[in-house]
């Protein structure tokens, strides 16, 4: 009769808890925080690689022309670049155009050009890449190779902006892992601590059902069951604490004016995630419960 | 596997319940049992006398397999148990009742349940548990507190409670290590009279224990041990 097994074994998953109140609550309260502390690095990574793709993709690059070229030269350029799969758009930007915006966009400097005579500005185009072509490698390989097409002069983007981006998703990424690996553990410490104490507080229960022939598995399941709810219960309250902390400084953020419009962009953890994350607090007391089983049994439990 | 309920071969040639062949076991370096052989057939009623330390408790371990000996092998029903891995530890079990010194009950769950709780690890089902608690209670007399805790128990209750629990599961032979260990020489003779009667129903009883008033009720086999020794093996009759 399994379904009846199974209700004894939740059953005593349950008193464990109830008996152990007090660590419970600790190891709860401690795994929730640690977790949330890997939780503010993640939130900080998925905000700052959410920001970077969204520059990313803003992102243009100029491609100047020589002046001398003719029109079937630069048709020719044009269809170079469009047959190029990291290209998205391309717009050609003419002289007389170049020389339009400029004015527009700076009209108490627009006497510097008119002294010259003639319009110094060459002739562009303004390109922006296809998705999946939006990393700085990336970019930086497409310039190279842009910069040898014959009547390119010069390949131009803002590179160092993509590029300290980058690199500092980089360093968070980085620092979530290795912050993420020591607190993973450390939860994981904690919640074998509590189930020891648990085990060791029903040493005498578990030898008498060894000694009538309960299977390891037997035994072992309800402390499972409560190093799984553990963490589970562990991780759900750091996403309810990340979540308060979070909403807290998006207040702040937009009630200081300075900062206006970053608000918006600012984005919690998609609910796929918070899934994972649970998962992942359910693992973690998994594998706690299981190292002290080990620990307790040296085999035999 | 399946432990044999019935033994394996016809009568003539069918294994004893248990066979110990130079059998020894340490603790360290300090010996608890030391070349033990002997044999003990199904159907038996043997008792294990001997002072403290003698080894008595380390032999009844062995036999359940919470305890593997240095040298030497043991067969129940002609198996041998080095052979058991430990996963057929359990089913072995199953099959041996045991009513151990320090073996108590769980003090949270009523009579019922833990009488049941052999039953229960196995998978029995619902019907089954019901059936086989109440016969084992009635056969120690208790069937009227299945539903009271322990504490609310007697001494003497409490072990027999501890026997319904051994018994629930029908087992083959049924070890006791001091079973009358706390209780006075009255309650002593019943638990004594509840093992002859379980004994008469075919079960293999194992009874370790100093206590010379037991001695003075059985008239069975006995083996001695002394410093992990047997020292003598005698049929007593009164
Ligand atoms: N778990 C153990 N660890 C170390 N020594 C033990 C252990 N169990 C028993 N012994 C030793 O083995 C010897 C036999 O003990 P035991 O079988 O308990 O004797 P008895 O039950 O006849 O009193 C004793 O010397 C005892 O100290
Ligand atoms: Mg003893």
């Amino acid at each position: 009769m399994f379904v009846r097994r199974l209700l004894y074994l939740l059953r005593e998953a349950v008193a464990n808890v109830l008996t152990n109140r007090t660590t419970t609550v600790v190891a709860v309260a401690t795994t929730a925080f640690t977790f949330a502390c890997v939780g503010v690095f993640l939130l900080l990574y998925v905000n700052l690689r959410a920001m970077a793709s969204s520059l990313e993709q803003d992102i243009e690059v100029m491609v100047y022309l020589q002046d001398d070229l003719t029109e079937q030269m630069r048709r020719e350029i044009e269809q170079q670049l469009k047959a190029d799969r990291a290209v998205g758009s391309l717009t050609f930007v003419s002289k007389e155009r170049a020389l339009a915006d400029f004015q527009t966009q700076f009209p108490s400097e627009s006497h510097l050009l008119q002294g010259l005579g003639q319009n110094p500005l060459p002739a562009s185009f303004v390109i922006t890449f296809a998705v999946e072509s939006r990393s700085s490698e990336a970019m930086q390989r497409w310039a190279t190779r842009a910069q040898s097409i014959s009547g390119v002069t010069q390949v131009q983007y803002n590179q160092e902006w993509v590029e300290a981006l980058a690199g500092m998703v980089r360093y968070i990424e980085v620092a979530a892992i290795i912050v993420g690996v020591i607190l993973s553990a450390a939860s994981v410490t904690i919640i074998a601590n509590t189930i020891r104490l648990a085990l060791y507080s029903r040493r005498e229960e578990i030898e008498i059902l060894g000694l009538i022939g309960a299977s390891t598995t037997f035994i072992r399941v309800p402390y499972l069951l409560e190093g799984a709810a553990l963490g589970l219960l562990g991780s759900a309250l750091s996403l309810v604490i990340l979540k308060a902390g979070f909403e807290l400084f998006r207040h702040e953020i937009r009630s200081a004016s300075r900062f206006l419009g970053v608000d918006a962009l600012l984005t919690f953890f998609p609910l796929d995630m918070c899934l994972v994350l649970v998962c992942v607090g359910l693992f973690l007391g998994c594998a706690g419960s299981f190292l002290s089983l080990l620990r307790f049994g040296e085999g035999r439990v | 596997m399946v432990w044999p309920l019935t033994p394996v071969r016809p009568l003539p040639l069918s294994p004893s319940m248990i066979q110990l062949f130079h059998v020894s076991k340490y603790y360290d370096r300090r010996v608890a049992l030391s070349d033990v052989t002997l044999e003990i057939e199904k159907g038996e009623f043997v008792l294990l006398m001997g002072p403290s330390g003698a080894g008595k408790s380390t032999l009844l371990k062995l036999l359940i397999g919470a305890e593997r000996p240095e040298e030497g092998q043991i067969l129940i029903q002609g198996r041998s148990l080095s052979k058991l891995r430990s996963s057929e530890i359990p089913l072995l079990r199953r099959k041996v009742g045991v009513v151990l010194q320090d073996f108590r009950l769980l003090p949270k769950k009523t009579v019922f349940d833990n009488v049941s709780l052999p039953l229960l690890v196995q998978g029995a089902s619902t019907a089954e548990i019901r059936r086989k608690v109440a016969e084992a209670l009635r056969a120690v007399g208790l069937d009227h507190k299945k539903d009271h805790v322990p504490s609310g128990l007697s001494t003497g209750e409490q072990q027999r409670i501890c026997i319904a629990r051994a018994i629930v599961n029908g087992p083959i032979m049924l070890l006791a290590d001091e079973p009358t260990g706390n209780l006075d020489p009255e309650l002593t003779s019943e638990i004594i009279d509840l093992f002859k009667s379980i004994n008469a129903r075919g079960t293999t009883i194992i009874v370790a224990t100093h206590d010379p008033n037991v001695l003075a009720q059985v008239s069975r086999r006995v083996i001695t041990l002394d410093q992990g020794r047997v020292v003598s093996q005698e049929q007593v009759c009164s």
